[in-house]
């Protein structure tokens, strides 16, 4: 069995609450979760957040000059900001200095530096983000794949993301045979845009391939894979995370409505914000890119220390399951 | 001033340059090599993205950087290169220059 300990390169400078949150984060990571972490940044504004001068076993620190910005775009970013926190996480990875990289920042541009520095898995065109679903009612998440890595498919990239989707369950769900459904605007197979027209026709060949679904399957487990574009894929979620706040609104505003809603908010509001955890983005983990040489791990814009603790541990099981070399096993076997 | 440059294995000619260039592309777009023609349209013929040819980009760089010192191509020159031949134009340009 082997105790050489995990490294995760961390972007420090990457989300809304870097450096700060994500500083936080990476320290608890090594505490909790035994990883080693390289904290991947601006120096003189990164090691101020350090305890004991920066002396802290298992955190490394790499200095990089500049950062990508939110709104920058992802391909000229990576190619042109060799020197950001972005890019040498990347670089990390590849040089086995790091096992896997984390970052909050740009999506696109960590996309973009991931599969120019990590390379592609041979077979996979482009990358996808497969984004773990909450299912409340049932045993296990569910997984959407693109969420919004690759904007512009083609049908046969939609083929590529169900392979790397169903792989990639069998790990992250515990699934041994996960099934896959595509997402169009209707359960028959002559339905949808002519991507989801020609998609379906290749999705076929897919084992597990159970036809169309719809958006109203989500969060219910009616398939372990639900594949679609980029595009679609980052309007579903964001329409999902707007309509769980407006119902949760809805609910505690009924609860505060009259005084008798009040009373009977007491005992059940402790009840639903105890359920409604599973909908909170910071406990999920964060979202694996898959297709690229590499593990890369992808937390939301808005990540807390805990989402960053989380996304690590994504990280870790990714690396010791060996999900990369499953990946491209799968895909060399057809 | 012109980055240092000196040829590491030989002269890379414009045939050298084609098939290197035919190779790396074919690995990224996942096609066959036969289907990449000196007249091809990236974007047209190929379906090449932005993404796809900043990736060629690395790998070109990469690997005629290993054997001419310096060698880079720069970004804003991408979007004057639509077909193959202009980009092994290019690239044997910049490799003499």
């Amino acid at each position: 069995m082997s105790t050489q300990r995990i490294t995760v390169a961390v972007d420090a400078m990457g989300g809304d609450k870097a450096p700060g949150e994500i500083v936080r984060g990476a320290l608890d990571s090594v505490s909790e979760l035994g990883v080693d972490v390289l904290l991947v940044g601006q120096e003189d504004v990164i090691a101020p957040l350090l305890p004991d001068g920066g002396h802290v076993p298992g955190v490394a620190l790499e200095h990089a000059g500049e950062v990508v910005a939110m709104d920058e775009d992802p391909a000229a970013a990576a190619r042109r900001k060799k020197d950001s926190s972005l890019v040498r996480c990347a670089q990390a990875v590849r040089e086995g200095r790091a096992q896997a990289m984390v970052g909050a920042g740009n999506t696109g541009a960590t996309m973009a530096a991931a599969l120019l520095r990590m390379g592609r898995v041979r077979g996979i065109s482009r990358p996808a983000i497969a984004v773990p679903i909450p299912v409340p009612a049932g045993t296990r998440h569910q997984l959407l794949i693109d969420g919004g890595s690759t904007v512009d498919c083609t049908p046969e990239w939609l083929a590529q993301f169900a392979r790397m989707g169903r792989e990639y369950a069998r790990t992250r769900l515990a699934v041994d045979e996960p099934t896959v459904g595509l997402l169009s605007n209707g359960e028959e197979p002559g339905k949808g845009d002519e991507l989801r027209k020609r998609a379906f026709s290749l999705l076929e060949k897919v084992p597990g391939f159970n036809g169309n679904v719809e958006g109203r399957d989500l969060m219910h487990g009616t398939v372990d894979v639900v594949v679609t574009d980029g595009f679609t894929g980052n309007v579903v979620l964001k329409t999902l995370e707007g309509a769980l706040r407006a119902a949760v609104e809805l609910v505690f505003g009924v609860l505060d409505s009259t005084p008798e809603a009040k009373e009977a908010g007491k005992v059940v509001a402790p009840l639903l914000l105890d359920a409604a955890a599973v909908f909170d983005p910071d406990l999920t983990g964060g979202a694996v890119l898959l297709g690229v040489d590499g593990v890369c791990v992808i937390s939301h814009g808005s990540s807390s220390a805990r989402a960053i603790v989380n996304a690590v541990r994504v990280a870790q099981e990714c690396v010791e399951s060996g999900v990369v070399v499953r990946l491209k096993e799968s895909i060399d076997a057809g | 001033m012109p980055a240092e440059t000196h040829v590491a294995q030989g002269p890379i000619g414009p045939d050298e340059v084609y098939r290197i260039l035919r190779e790396r592309l074919a690995e990224i777009l996942e096609i066959d090599e036969d289907r990449i023609k000196l007249e091809s349209s990236f974007t047209q013929d190929l379906d090449a993205d932005s993404l796809a040819l900043i990736e060629l980009v690395e790998a070109l760089e990469e690997e005629l950087g290993e054997r001419t010192v310096g060698f880079s191509i720069d970004d804003e020159d991408l979007g004057d290169l639509r077909t193959v031949q202009e980009a092994v134009d290019y690239v044997v340009a910049r490799l003499g220059s």
